[in-house]
Formats: structure tokens, C-alpha cells, sequence
């Protein structure tokens, strides 16, 4: 982003905060998918995504003078309170699947992913996919963060660093950890049907 | 470069910018010599190629419009409240100063109306001293002063007793009775003490409260 488009947010954001809806909602337009998709990859749960961008700007419609120009962007700020609601959410999680139906056999249900599959669509290159999909969301939260960030939302350390508020080397040394566990569980996911049509 | 060091820098060091030349360098060579961590790399990529394909899956994801929808909606109660909140605050602060610029002004007029009432009473405290003064005096030797004949005419020959105001005698009825002079006394005017005693005919102005106003004496 241009020191003009940050400019440009600066004054979007003094316009709603004077009651400029028109402001607000182009403030919103520019930020909303951004912050949509790392909730997504964060939590692998659409509502939730759709949740947290919500409380986002309702944070920033609520008391916008929370927002300090001299210590980053517009953008970055949405994201830090962004990536609070995401490690919220994360830590209510496990309350809140304990909560869900349990199968007949007493183990749970699990995560529903958002997509829906049918038998017919199971292709192999989907379920790889799906493999890395759930690998990622099984990934412990600081982990996976540094994994959203550089993997799939492609920033470099340093904007990584500056989203999670923390050292380059930190981001570093999560991801390489992350990368670590997350071919592992990659590895074990690619086992599992092998060893199932192994004993077929 | 060892295989520890490959593992924590050597599979993303095109990425890293604090990577220099020479470590990208050895971690190559390291891959080429190293078996396990040449695999490590060949699953890293495959991992890699599989996180972008997932990326690309939500590549284009945006929240629902209705989130758009909720906000603006929650944007607008919210601006309007403090619209009214604020337009009420001015309105209580305009009936406020109303209020007490209202206070100010009648408290002003009622210091200038208790200020007048207070002269005139004085005014005609002084008058009645003067008039009392000029019958003593004036009636044997007929020495009275001008300005005591003018006022004396002006009040039908009549002497207002001190604390009556001109006003109060305008629809009194005048009542002749025979005193003795000390009585003028009692009536707040000054009596010559060598004649107390003295019977005299006196015309009482009286007001509706039954109390006499004026005094007037008969020859």
C-alpha cells in the first residue's frame, strides 16, 4: 500500500468518525477481504471469519481514536485487533467442541469444515487439499499463524513480525517449527490411506 | 552448513532477507550432499506447492455482504443517537443559560424597584418633617419658606405622616376631631412641649385601613 493510500485511510477513518457512512464503507470495502481470509485460514470456519471482521470494525466504528497513525498503517492496526479476535476465538475453541454431539462410539464430532463434500467429488487432488487444509488448522495457534502469514497470505518475515507483534527471529523460529509439524501431520495423513487400502 | 542448521534456514532462504549469498550457497551444496534433508526439501516444496493451491482456494473469499449490511446498519443507529444526544445536550444548555439570564434580569429589576421604593419613602419622610416644621412655625409668625407653601397647597394643606406614601392617600376620607397637641405626637410629628396640653381641631385624612395618612390643622 502507497504512503497516499495510507493517507487516504487516515482521512477515510477521520470521515467516519464524524459520521461519514460513505467513509466508513469504503474504509471497510478496502480492508474487510484481507482480514476475511486470514480469519479464514486462521480458523478454517467461515462464520467465524465473517464474526471476527464484524467485531473489527466494530471496534474501529466504536472508538476510532483507538487507532494511532504514528504507529502503523490503517491496515495493520485492523489486523492487529484482527489477529486478537482470531487467538480469542482459537482459545474458546476446544470449550466450544467439547460442547458439540458426540458420535454414537463418545468421540466427537470434530471441526466441520465449511465445504461439503459428495462422494463423487472426492477427488484425490481435493483431498490433498482437504489433507492440508485440516493439517493447518491442527497446527497450534502461534504455529499456524506464522504459517498463515508467510505460507498463505505470502508476506515476507518482516511484515509477518510486524502483524504478530513480535521479532523476525520469533517468526522464524515458529515457522520452522510449524513447517516441521505440519509435514509430519502432512506425512501421517498420507499414511493413513495407504495403510487403509493396504489392508484391503 | 549441517543438517540443523539446513532445517532452520536453508528450506526458505530465498525468502529470508537476512539470508546472505553465501549461506543460500552452502545450503544448496548441504541439499546436495545431504540425502535426508534433500528429501526434507523435496517434501517442503510439494508442502509448499500444496499450501498455495489451498491459498489460491480462498484467494478470492470476501465476507458475505451482509456483514457490510450489519455494520452500516449499526453505523447509522449509532451516528443518529449521537446526533440526538448532542442536539438534546445544546438544547438542556440553551434552556439552561435561558434560565438564569432570565434570573438575572429579574433579580435586576427587583434591586431597581426596592432601590425607587426606598427613595420615594425617604423622599416623603422628608417632605412630612418639612411640612410639620413649616405648620410650628408658620402658623403664628407666618414665616414659612416658599418651597413649604407650595408643597402644603399641593397636599390640600394636609401633612403626611411619616412612612405614608403619597399614593396611599388618594381615596382616604377626611374626619375632623378635637385632640389635645401631644396627641400629633404619638402620630410621629413634633410637638412644641410647652403647649402639649393645648385642645386643638385637626382634620385626619384617613386611608381605607382605617388608619389616619395626613394631618391637617385648623386655625
Amino acid at each position: 500500500m502507497g504512503i497516499a493510500e495510507q493517507e487516504r485511510d487516515g482521512v477515510l477513518l477521520r470521515r467516519a468518525a464524524k459520521g461519514d457512512e460513505d467513509a466508513f464503507a469504503l474504509l471497510y470495502r478496502r480492508h474487510q477481504a484481507a482480514l476475511y481470509r486470514f480469519a479464514l485460514r486462521m480458523t478454517g470456519s467461515a462464520w467465524a471469519a465473517e464474526e471476527i471482521v464484524q467485531d473489527v470494525f466494530m471496534t474501529l466504528m466504536r472508538d476510532p481514536s483507538k487507532y494511532d497513525a504514528e504507529r502503523g498503517t490503517v491496515g495493520a492496526f485492523l489486523y492487529g485487533v484482527g489477529r486478537n479476535r482470531v487467538m480469542k476465538h482459537l482459545e474458546r475453541l476446544p470449550r466450544e467442541v467439547s460442547l458439540e454431539e458426540k458420535n454414537e462410539d463418545g468421540s466427537g464430532a470434530g471441526i466441520v469444515l465449511q465445504d461439503v463434500f459428495t462422494p463423487g467429488m472426492w477427488a484425490e487432488q481435493r483431498e490433498r487439499r482437504e489433507q492440508v487444509r485440516a493439517a493447518v488448522l491442527e497446527l497450534p495457534a502461534e504455529f499456524r499463524e506464522a504459517v498463515v502469514l508467510c505460507e498463505l497470505e505470502e508476506m515476507s518475515y518482516e511484515e509477518a513480525a510486524q502483524v504478530a507483534g513480535c521479532p523476525i527471529g520469533t517468526i522464524r523460529s515458529r515457522l520452522h517449527r510449524g513447517r516441521a509439524l505440519l509435514l509430519a501431520k502432512l506425512e501421517m495423513l498420507r499414511d493413513v490411506p495407504r495403510r487403509a487400502s493396504a489392508a484391503r | 552448513m549441517n543438517c540443523e542448521e539446513f532445517e532452520a534456514i536453508g528450506l526458505d532462504a530465498e525468502r529470508d532477507a537476512s539470508v546472505g549469498e553465501a549461506e543460500w550457497a552452502a545450503a544448496r551444496e548441504h541439499a546436495s550432499t545431504c540425502s535426508r534433508c534433500a528429501a526434507l526439501q523435496d517434501s517442503w516444496q510439494v508442502a509448499r506447492i500444496q499450501l498455495s493451491a489451498l491459498a489460491e482456494d480462498t484467494d478470492l473469499a470476501q465476507a458475505p455482504p451482509r456483514v457490510e449490511m450489519r455494520l452500516r446498519q449499526e453505523f447509522r443507529t449509532r451516528h443518529r443517537t449521537l446526533k440526538v444526544r448532542r442536539a438534546a445536550v445544546i438544547a438542556a444548555w440553551a434552556l439552561a443559560s435561558a434560565a438564569v439570564l432570565m434570573g438575572a434580569v429579574s433579580w435586576r429589576n427587583w434591586r431597581a424597584g426596592q432601590r425607587e421604593e426606598a427613595s420615594k419613602l425617604a423622599n416623603s419622610q422628608q417632605m412630612a418633617i418639612a411640612a410639620a416644621g413649616n405648620h410650628q412655625s408658620l402658623a403664628p409668625h407666618s414665616t414659612a419658606n416658599e418651597d413649604s407653601l407650595v408643597a402644603d397647597n399641593e397636599m390640600n394643606d394636609f401633612t403626611l405622616l411619616p412612612g405614608v406614601l403619597p399614593a396611599e392617600t388618594d381615596d382616604a376620607a377626611i374626619v375632623r376631631v378635637r385632640m389635645q397637641r401631644s396627641t400629633l405626637g404619638a402620630l410621629g410629628l413634633p410637638v412644641n412641649e410647652d403647649r402639649a396640653g393645648e385642645w386643638i381641631q385637626v382634620d385626619l385624612l384617613v386611608g381605607n385601613d382605617g388608619l389616619p395618612q395626613a394631618v391637617r390643622l385648623l386655625q
